[in-house]
This record gives structure tokens, sequence and C-alpha cells, in this order.
């Protein structure tokens, strides 16, 4: 598979990303980030592209882009699909599903199908086990999933018809979620819907009950 | 194993005590506990600290107790303060478990190749591990393996199993030489030292992270298993290729020198030494000249006795009557250049001798007699770390003086330093010394120098290429007595300091004496035992006259000694004097294109193999010692002296304190110096849209007659290409990845363009590298003027 | 005449000893018949991996435990032509024998068993030169099922697998392979 190249405009994005910073090298993340939503992948070049713009070595670069998994070094697929291998949603349900995605994809950890659609990896903690077990696809958070529904969410992928996060917006790309990774506003902001009620209950009953926050040692 | 020297003690000389190991003492405030603890003799085991890089605690086997603290901390990353206690594995129970489980964790997937591991035998992780470690593992599974080696550049090689993360030799990279080619890649149990896709390692220092290496992680090629550390013997020396003068530690085995390492000199190159001085010394087993060679009556060079080629020689230099000149090259010993120096005055009668085999001037020899020579310690390495401004003329130093480079950066990095650099453009290495470039055309050096703002006390740092820019030396006295600055000249070749203090020069005796004073003359006769009368009080003719002259039949014979006509101001001219003289002495330790057209060719010893002193751009003296005694080849002081033995004349310079002892009779000259040089600028004159003015400077790594025989170093240069500003590819519609012609009369070089941000009207383009030879396709200089055009594939 | 009994004794132990079954071995004539015990200690043999490969790995930990120093080693890299598994072989192996006090402590220092001891005690020679025995005086001759170095290790197989004994006899393709090279040998 061919991984698309960089060209002049993309650099001259990544210029404005750098520009946001007062110390240009502050914008690497973002820029990597770019780079993936280009080319579905970090790759080399885009690698060395990074280090010209901030004036670093690809050395320095590759330090950063290999450090972070969030930055693969093979072709993705257009979607990429996470399942949390963490204690609680593999308890509540975790294991089943990564063994149902890699049967019915074929694939492994950080593996691209062969039609290119899919790029699946084990996540660690989303930080969302109110709603385990938890999925992204593309980044975008898919709650409370059982095996039905994640065979429901690859069909509707693979034909394309429209997937709605649970918690964010329309489903599109991994490269859009990239794009917006970089800090490029894809204006969808309110396309969310807002916390629900699982989300909320801890608060609310704290509230009931006027529960502080214990005060710890050295707190003044 | 590292240890330190006291000028890396913090510099505060506040005193605070503390207690190591129940010993109560007193150490200046900010004093690492490692370092400490090393001072009162406790040796606490280490890989990751190094004195010259910065704390960074990542191999954590220098744990120690300290009271108060709950677990053990890292002795190389915290200052002892006032009051604390701490206990190192000698007293603390505690502390000699938590390295011992260090080491266990560090060995968990540490190969067990010691025996074809070149580190093997000089291994700071084997002795530690003897000393810190268990006695058996108990680690039973498979140890992660990774194919080796990974060679990071032609020249270092990189076994990944072997590596225990410690990070030192990219810290070095990124602190010390600021080439962060390779980093720390990965995370976790994967992290890895190694370099981009397609970037390999190509820094001027890499050498030194092999030798910092404290596992045998990092190896180089070109002693990859050649040998293990008992078979060496390890000499100290000096390096021979520039002349910063860096301390070397020689290792050689059965009379073929090994490998080359930077030996700790915290006055010169510190912990340091540039990978020229370390990997290149394949020279000394290439192109040797082992036998001496006379031509015969039908023409053809045939091997030759001694005595017979002395004789010979001898006789040919008696015919001449005088009408002789002694050539040499940049790199003899000080000792050598003496003798050469004698040797004119006395045998021969002339001073009609110049160790500058390069662009030079009449300019620059004022200036090297007035301001240079007898000169020592005007500015030194402490002078530069501790300076405030440092102006750089006609110097590029990352590839004329690396130790200065790095110096610069210590100094810079300390944030007291601004260097300003008056150049074309601003080249990778001044970019790395954060220095500001005040962009000049070649040729008008003199006009900016004069022209800037210098505040008083700086430093001028100015090139042996100064000497190609008419007017540029004699304003740069100028400049530098008008602000107080100080003004050190920076010659590239490791001789030339020493052949100008021993008066290798047609103007100057040894000891800055110049040859017109009379009382100068007596002094110098007085020691050499001969009449006033016999040093000629005329100056001689410098390098370029000596050509001219031996061009037009003026003169009869030439001695040549250690240069290669490849060098010179002017090959085609060179040559052609050769031609025309009757009779040449060739005395030099390679073979070489000069060496067939002798008539009496001489070998003498390389450095490994007699004794000398190079004096260093400081004016410090660095003597070394023979490595290599079996070969018995002689150096170039003895030859001149059995050549002078058989003109029935008393020369006296037989061996090395011989030469000492004269020297140091001479001593230095008190009396008046040569005249301070007062040269005109030349204006440079309009010309047209394709014309350019050259500026050109040596790569530390090129073709030059040292380096040969060493493909993995070779492999490190950088690629050549010809620079040009936006504006002046522009007017010649050029673009970056066009090949660019740049030529005159005489030849061409066409090298692959790159733009960058410089001075207009102005290319640049490498002295002596591959498919860029200035002086061999062009004989031209800094500052000529040179046609361009697209170059034709 | 207290002395006769005593004499007649000592000349009976003469008398009976000339019945007794002779002690003296008859060198060279009757060698075979009277070897060496099994751990004397007698010429070095450099030893072979089962495939033919070179045990030794030139590390010179032999050169380094002798004490008279008669072993000279220098190392190379099997970059070019393979003759041991890893990275490193001996490319120079000597042992001076007229140095060489056959005290075993080089064997005892080998970490791969390329370096023991043969029975092999007939080192005299004419010239000094002779007793500097060279790699080849030195290795091993080759069983059946090795094959000649230089070739590549088994395919699949690391250096590790030869440490670990799992090499049995050279595979065809190594056979093949050095077939190949002694024809190209040829036309050259």
């Amino acid at each position: 598979m061919s991984v698309k190249e960089i060209t002049a405009e993309h650099i001259e994005e990544l210029e404005v990303l750098a520009a946001k910073y007062p110390v240009r090298r502050s914008a690497l993340l973002p820029m990597l980030h770019y780079v993936q939503s280009v080319q579905g992948m970090v790759s080399p070049k885009g690698i060395q592209t990074c280090a010209t713009v901030l004036d670093l070595t690809p050395a320095e670069v590759a330090a950063v882009a290999t450090f972070y998994t969030m930055f693969k070094r093979f072709p993705m697929g257009k979607h990429h699909i996470g399942v949390c291998i963490n204690t609680l949603c593999a308890l509540l349900g975790g294991d089943d599903l990564w063994k149902e995605l890699t049967e019915t994809l074929g694939i492994g950890h950080d593996e691209t199908t062969s039609d290119s659609m899919f790029t699946i990896e084990r996540i660690e903690c989303q930080a969302a086990c109110t709603v385990a077990p938890v999925m992204t696809v593309n980044w975008e958070f898919m709650d409370s999933m059982d095996p039905a529904k994640l065979k429901e969410l690859i069909e509707k992928l693979k034909t394309g018809a429209p997937v709605q996060s649970t918690r964010g917006t329309l489903i599109t790309s991994i490269s859009d979620s990239e794009r917006l990774l970089a800090g490029f506003n894809d204006g969808k902001v309110n396309d969310s819907p807002d916390a629900d009620d699982s989300m909320l209950a801890g608060l609310r009953v704290a509230k009931e009950r006027n529960m502080t926050a214990p005060i710890g040692k050295g707190v003044r | 194993m590292t240890l330190t020297s006291d000028n890396k003690a913090t510099n505060t000389q506040e005193l605070i005590t503390a207690t190591i190991d129940g010993i109560q003492m007193q150490v200046p405030k900010g004093t690492l506990i490692i370092r400490a603890a090393e001072k009162m003799g406790t040796f606490v085991p280490r890989f990751c600290d190094h004195p010259s890089l910065a704390p960074v605690a990542a191999c954590r086997m220098c744990l120690v107790e300290i009271e108060g603290m709950p677990k053990p901390q890292p002795s190389c990353a915290i200052p002892l303060t006032e009051g604390m206690v701490v206990k190192t594995q000698m007293t603390s129970k505690v502390a000699e478990d938590a390295q011992a489980g260090v080491m266990e964790f560090l060995l968990i997937n540490h190969p067990l190749d010691c025996p074809v591991c070149d580190k093997g035998g000089e291994c700071p992780l084997q002795n530690q591990a003897m000393t810190a470690g268990r006695t058996e593992s108990r680690f039973e599974i498979e140890k992660r393996t990774f194919p080796k080696p990974l060679e990071l550049s032609t020249e270092i090689l990189l076994d990944r199993e072997r590596c225990v993360e410690c990070a030192r030799c990219t810290r070095f990279s990124e602190e010390i030489a600021g080439d962060p080619f390779i980093e720390l890649l990965e995370r976790g149990a994967k992290q890895q030292v190694g370099i981009a896709t397609d970037e390999p390692f190509n820094s001027y220092f890499s050498g030194n992270t092999v030798q910092i290496c404290p596992v045998g992680a990092l190896t180089s090629s070109a002693y990859r298993f050649r040998s293990r550390p008992f078979d060496l013997v390890s000499v100290k020396t000096t390096c021979e290729h520039c002349a910063a003068g860096c301390s070397l530690r020689t290792d050689y085995r059965r009379e073929t020198v090994m490998r080359r390492l930077a030996w700790e000199d915290p006055e010169v190159n510190e912990d340091w030494n540039c990978d020229k001085g370390r990997f290149a010394f394949g020279y000394l087993k290439t192109n040797r000249l082992t036998q001496p060679k006379v031509r015969n009556l039908d023409g053809n060079q045939i091997d030759a006795l001694w005595p017979d080629a002395v004789d010979i020689a001898a006789a040919g230099l008696a015919n001449a009557q005088g009408k002789v000149a002694v050539l040499l090259g940049g790199r003899l010993t000080l000792e050598d250049a003496y003798a050469y120096s004698k040797f004119a005055r006395v045998a021969l009668g002339t001073n009609n001798i110049d160790f500058r085999n390069r662009d030079h001037s009449e300019e620059e020899q004022q200036f090297l007699g007035s301001a240079v020579a007898g000169n020592h310690n005007s500015v030194t390495y402490k002078e530069l770390e501790n300076a405030q401004n440092v102006i750089l003329v006609s110097f590029e130093p990352e590839e004329e003086s690396p130790i200065i480079f790095l110096r610069l950066r210590k100094a810079m990095q300390k944030g007291n330093l601004k260097v300003t650099a008056i150049a074309p453009y601003l080249s990778k290495g001044l970019e790395k010394l954060n220095a500001e470039v005040v962009a000049t055309k070649p040729g008008e050096e003199g006009k900016v120098l004069s022209g800037i703002d210098i505040v008083e006390n700086s430093i001028i740092l100015i090139g042996e290429r100064a000497a190609a820019i008419p007017g540029l030396l004699s304003v740069a006295l100028e400049v530098s007595n008008k602000t107080q600055s100080k003004i050190s000249w920076i010659p590239r070749r490791a001789g030339e300091r020493g052949a100008l203090e021993a008066g290798a020069l047609p103007a100057l005796l040894p000891g800055a004496r110049p040859v017109a004073d009379a009382s100068a003359r007596s002094e110098v006769a007085k020691v050499w035992g001969v009449s006033n009368s016999k040093i000629p009080s005329e100056p001689g003719l410098d390098h370029s006259q000596i050509i001219k002259a031996a061009i037009n039949g003026e003169l009869k014979a030439l001695i040549i000694a250690g240069l290669d006509v490849l060098d010179a101001p002017d090959p085609k001219l060179f040559s052609e004097a050769i031609n025309a003289v009757d009779f040449v002495i060739t005395i030099g330790v390679q073979e070489n294109s000069l060496t067939r057209y002798a008539n009496v060719s001489l070998p003498v010893a390389p450095v490994t193999e007699k004794s000398g002193t190079f004096i260093n751009w400081e004016g410090r003296p660095r003597p070394f010692g023979k490595a290599i005694g079996s070969t018995n080849a002689l150096t170039d002081a003895r030859v001149l002296s059995m050549i002078a033995e058989s003109m029935d004349l008393d020369f006296g310079l037989q061996i090395i304190e011989d030469l000492r002892m004269e020297l140091s009779e001479l001593g230095i000259w008190n009396g008046s110096k040569l005249e301070k040089p007062q040269f005109e600028s030349k204006e440079i004159v309009d010309f047209k849209n394709d014309n350019v003015i050259l500026s050109t400077w040596h790569q530390l790594l090129d073709e030059g007659a040292m380096q040969v025989g060493e493909e993995h170093l070779a492999g490190t240069q950088k690629s050549s290409v010809a620079y040009l500003s936006e504006e002046t590819a522009k007017q010649n519609n050029l673009t970056t990845g066009d090949l660019v012609t740049v030529l005159n009369t005489r030849g061409s070089i066409t090298l692959p363009l790159e733009i960058i941000e410089m001075v207009n009207k102005v290319i640049w383009i490498p002295f002596n590298s591959k498919d860029s030879k200035v002086k061999q396709s062009l004989g031209a200089k800094e500052g000529d003027i040179m046609l361009i055009e697209k170059g034709k594939v | 005449m207290a002395e006769i009994p005593q004499m007649m004794r000592a000349f009976g132990t003469t008398f009976l000893s000339m019945f007794r079954k002779v002690t003296t071995e008859q060198y060279p004539e009757q060698k075979d018949q009277f070897p060496p015990q099994a751990r004397f200690h007698g010429r070095h043999q450099l030893n072979r991996h089962p495939d033919g490969l070179e045990k030794c790995v030139g590390c010179e930990l032999c050169a380094w435990a002798c004490p008279a120093d008669a072993i000279y080693v220098e190392g190379a890299s099997n970059d070019e032509e393979r003759f041991s598994p890893g990275e490193r072989y001996g490319r120079v192996y000597q042992i001076n024998y007229l140095r060489c006090i056959g005290c075993g402590l080089c064997i005892e220092a080998c970490p791969t068993r390329a370096l023991t001891m043969t029975n092999e005690y007939e080192l005299a020679d004419n010239s000094r030169t002779k007793l500097i025995y060279e790699k080849d005086d030195l290795l091993a001759p080759l069983q059946p099922g090795m094959a000649q170095p230089p070739h590549s290790m088994i395919d699949d197989f690391v250096a590790q697998d030869y440490y670990d004994g799992k090499v049995k006899a050279a595979s065809a393709e190594q056979f093949a392979e050095i077939e190949i090279l002694k024809q190209k040998k040829a036309q050259d």
C-alpha cells in the first residue's frame, strides 16, 4: 500500500501548528498527529518533515514518534478500533470483545486488515470505567459494548452506514480524528451528547449526602 | 573507569559538612554524593554517571542509603547538603542489596558474549558485575536477542542486546557534540538507542560514544575484533591531525597501532577528541616508504643503502652552491622543523625555507613574526571557556579545529559566551554555537571586522585562511589593539605553530628572532657554534617565491619534506618547479606524487615511531614519546644530521635530547620582533552576473593525505555540495538539486547545488572533499572570482 | 661372617627379579602398547561443531590464561566468510610448543570448549619455527558429516543453537554451498 506523500500544502499546515507555540518544538505531538492524518501513519519521511520544520534532528523526532503508541509506524486502515483491556473492562466483557474482534477481522494487535479498512489495538484505560467495557472507534467512545453490538458496528463501518459514537460525533475516519487531535477544529464540538446519568450518578449522590473529599495530610 | 578531575568540581567555594560512611567531610556546596565518595576513596558503582555530562540517574546502579530518606537514592544525581548522612555499599546493607538488585536487573537481558565483545576485559559492567553482582543468575528463561550489530554509521556499530540504557551516548551527542543523531527510541522494556531511518550517526565526535559506553553496546567498525584489551600496550601521545593538540592514548599490539582513544587532559581536550584523531591512523601503514631511493644515471629510481643515499644527497646539495631552498609541510614536529631551520642556515647557507604549504602571504609572515611567534599562551582553552565574546574570522571551528568547537560550545551552554562569526553563511557548526553571523563576502572580512562593534576584552580567533585575503591580518591586529582584544591564530595542521617557533620561515630564526636583526643572528650563531656571517642577513624566499625562482631556473636544488604536492597553493606550479630543478631531495613518511620526482628520497618516522613535540594553537608544547620502537625509522632531524655529517659539518642533532637542549638554550627572543603588517585591503571590483566569489574551507573529514586507508571513517564524511544564495541561484537559473559547475581557466568542479541563506554572489564548495578538490581542479583560493554555470550530468 | 646371610638375601633379590616381567617400554617400537593416560596433557586441538564450523571464536582467553605466553590469537569477523557460528572467529591461532608447559589453563579458560588437549606427546622437531603450530596444525580433522568451512550456519539456526547442541551434522545446503565455492575457485 502506498503512503500518501507530504506536499508543500501539508508543510504549510505544519508551519501553522508550529507557530501556535512560544517554543516551536512544543508543536511536535500535534504535528505528528497531523502527519498521521495525512499518511495514515508516521513514516520516516513524515519524521523527516517534522524535523525540518522544527529544526530538530530526525532522531529526536523519531524518539518521540516511537515513544507514544498512538503514533503508528505501519499504515493504518480507514478506521482504528481500540478495545480496553485493563482490569475492569476486561472483567466486564472486554476480553470477549477483543476475542470477537480479532476473530471477525482475522488480525491481531496493531495489525491492519488486508482491505485497509480496520486497524485494531488493545488500549489502556480510557477513564470511562462507569460504562465498561469500553471501545473506541477512531478514538471516539463506544460505551457499554458487547459482542453483538460489536458485530453490528463492524458491519456498519464496512458498508459505510452512519455510526454515532455514544459520546461523540458521527464516525468518519481515523484520518479525520487525527486531524482533530492535531488541533484543527472540525466544528463538531456541539454534535456530542451531554453526559448521561450513569456518568453523573456519583456526583449526584455525593451532593445529596453532602459528601466532601477527605482532607489528606499536609493540606492546609 | 571514569574518575573526576579537579577542574570539574563546582565553582562555588562555600563548604558544607556531611558524613559518608561515618567519615565527616567538608566539600564545596553542590558536590554530588558520588564525587565526594570518590574523593574519599569509595567507588560507588555506576554506568550512566560521567563527570562531563549532566546527571540523569538512568541506570540506578549507584544507589546509596541517605538518612531520613525512605528509599535508597541515586548518588550520582543528589548533591550533598549540610549535615547529610550517607551510607554507601561499604557500610550499608540496604545500599549493597539495592545495588545487587539493580545489577541483577541489568544482567537479565545482557548476553553472555563477553568472549567476543570488544569491551570484554575493560568493561565497567563486567567489573561491577563482579563487585556488586551475584555469582549465579536466577534468571532462567531465554534472554531477549536482536540481530546484531546495527550500523549507526559506517564507523559506529550498536549491539542492542548489550545496552543498559544509561544514555551516556545520547547525552554526549546532545550536550557535548550538539549532534543528536542518536536517541533513545521506543519505551519501557523496548527502549533502545537508535537513529532515524536513513539518517546515520555522522557526527564528527561519534567515536567518543564508543569510549564512554560502559558496556560493549557501541563499538567501532575499524577496531571490531582486532584485539583484546590485554593485548594492548597503551602510550600517551599527541594527536598529529590538527593544531588542537589533543592528548591521545595510542594502543598498539605487535608494533601495529590498533586503536586510539582520547586521553583525559582537562587543560586541552578534556575527555574528548574528534573522529579524525581517533580513527585516522591507517596512513601509518599505507604507502609507507621504508627504503632510501636514489635516481641512477638512467633516470630510474633504485633502492639504496642509507650511507650511499645520504652521500648522494650531500653531494647534490654541495653542487647547488647555495642555490637551494627548503619546503616543509605543516605536519612536522617542533624538533624536526627546527632541524630543517638550522640545516637551511648552517648547511645550506640560505634563508629560503618555508613551512607554509598552503595559501600564504608576506603579510602573514609579518603577522606571525610580530604577533604569534614566541607569544606562548596568549589565548588558552580555559580562556575561551570563560570568554564573553569571541569573534571568528576566516575560521570554521567545527571543521578546522574541532576541539575549539567543543570548548566554545561548552562556554555557550554555560550561557556566558557570545560568538560572532565573520563568514559567508551560518554553517551547521556555527549554529550549534548559537553564533551570530555577519554575512561577509570572502575578501571583505577586514572591512567588516573593522566595522562591527567589538566589546573590549573580546577574543578574536583568526584562521589560517586569512592569509589568502590581502589586508585582513593587518586589520585584525589593528582591531585587536584598538579593542584590547586578544587575538589568536588558529592554524589547521599540527606542526605549523611549532615550525613557526622553530624559525622555518624566510624572515624568522628560531624563537621569533627576525633574520634581519644582527643581534638576533649573533645569538643564534652563538648557540649553533658558527660564525655570525654564516647566517645570511637578508630574508630568504617564501614558498611561492621559491616555486617561482625554481621555475625561472634560479634554484638548483630543493629539499621537500613532509608535504604532498596536492596540498600546495598551486599544485601545477609546484610540479613545474620540481621539474625545473636539477636536484630534488624528498624526505617523508609516505610515498606520494612527489617522491617519484626525487633524486634522493629518504624515508622518515611517523609520529608513532619517534618522540617529539607539537605546539598547539595556544602555543602550548605537547611533547610525546615514541610508541613503537622496533621499526628503527629515523627522525627528520637524524637524517639531516647524517647529511650534514657527510658535508663535513658538525650539526649535532642526533637525538631528541640534543634538539630539546638546543631549543631551550635558544629560548625566546626578547628583542624587537618583526614589523607589524600594514597591508592594504583590496576592493572587490564589480563583476558580471555569472561570476561569483569562491568561498571554501576544509571539511574535517575529507580526502586528506592522512585519512587514507580508513574506509569506515570515510563513510561518515559529509557529502559534497555547493552552496549559493537564493538570489544568486536565481540569477543563474539554478535551483536546489541542480548540478552547478564552478570553473576558471584551469578547470572545473561540478557539485549538486543547495540553496541556503547566505551572502549573495558567493559560492561555497568544500576544499578537498570527494568530487571537490579546489587546488587540484581549480588551483584557486578563497576570494578568487569564478564562473558558474548549470552542470551537466 | 655375619654379613653372608645378608649378602645372600641381596643376591637373591637380584636373582628373583630376573624372572619378573620387564617394565621397560621400548619407544618408539612399542609405543602403541603403552598409550598415555586419558588425562595426559598432550598437543592441543581446536574442535569443530558437528557441521564442521570451528568452535573457536578468537576470544584470546586462552592466550590470556597462558602463564608461558605460548599462545597467540587474532580474531576476525565472520562477515565475509563464515568459519564459526556467531560474529567472530579465530583468524590466526598459534601455539608455540617451545614455550608451552602443558599446564592446561588454556583449556580451562576456553568458553566454547574449542580448545582441548589430545594425548599426543610427540612434540619434537628440528627447528624452532616448526614448533610454532598454526591453526591448520591444531584444527581437528573433519569427521564424516562435517563440511569444510567457510560455509554458512545451518538454515534457520542461530549461534545459540550450536551451543545448545542442536546441530548434529552438516546440512545438504552447506555441502552444496562449499561445492559452489569450490567450482568458483576452480574457475578463477
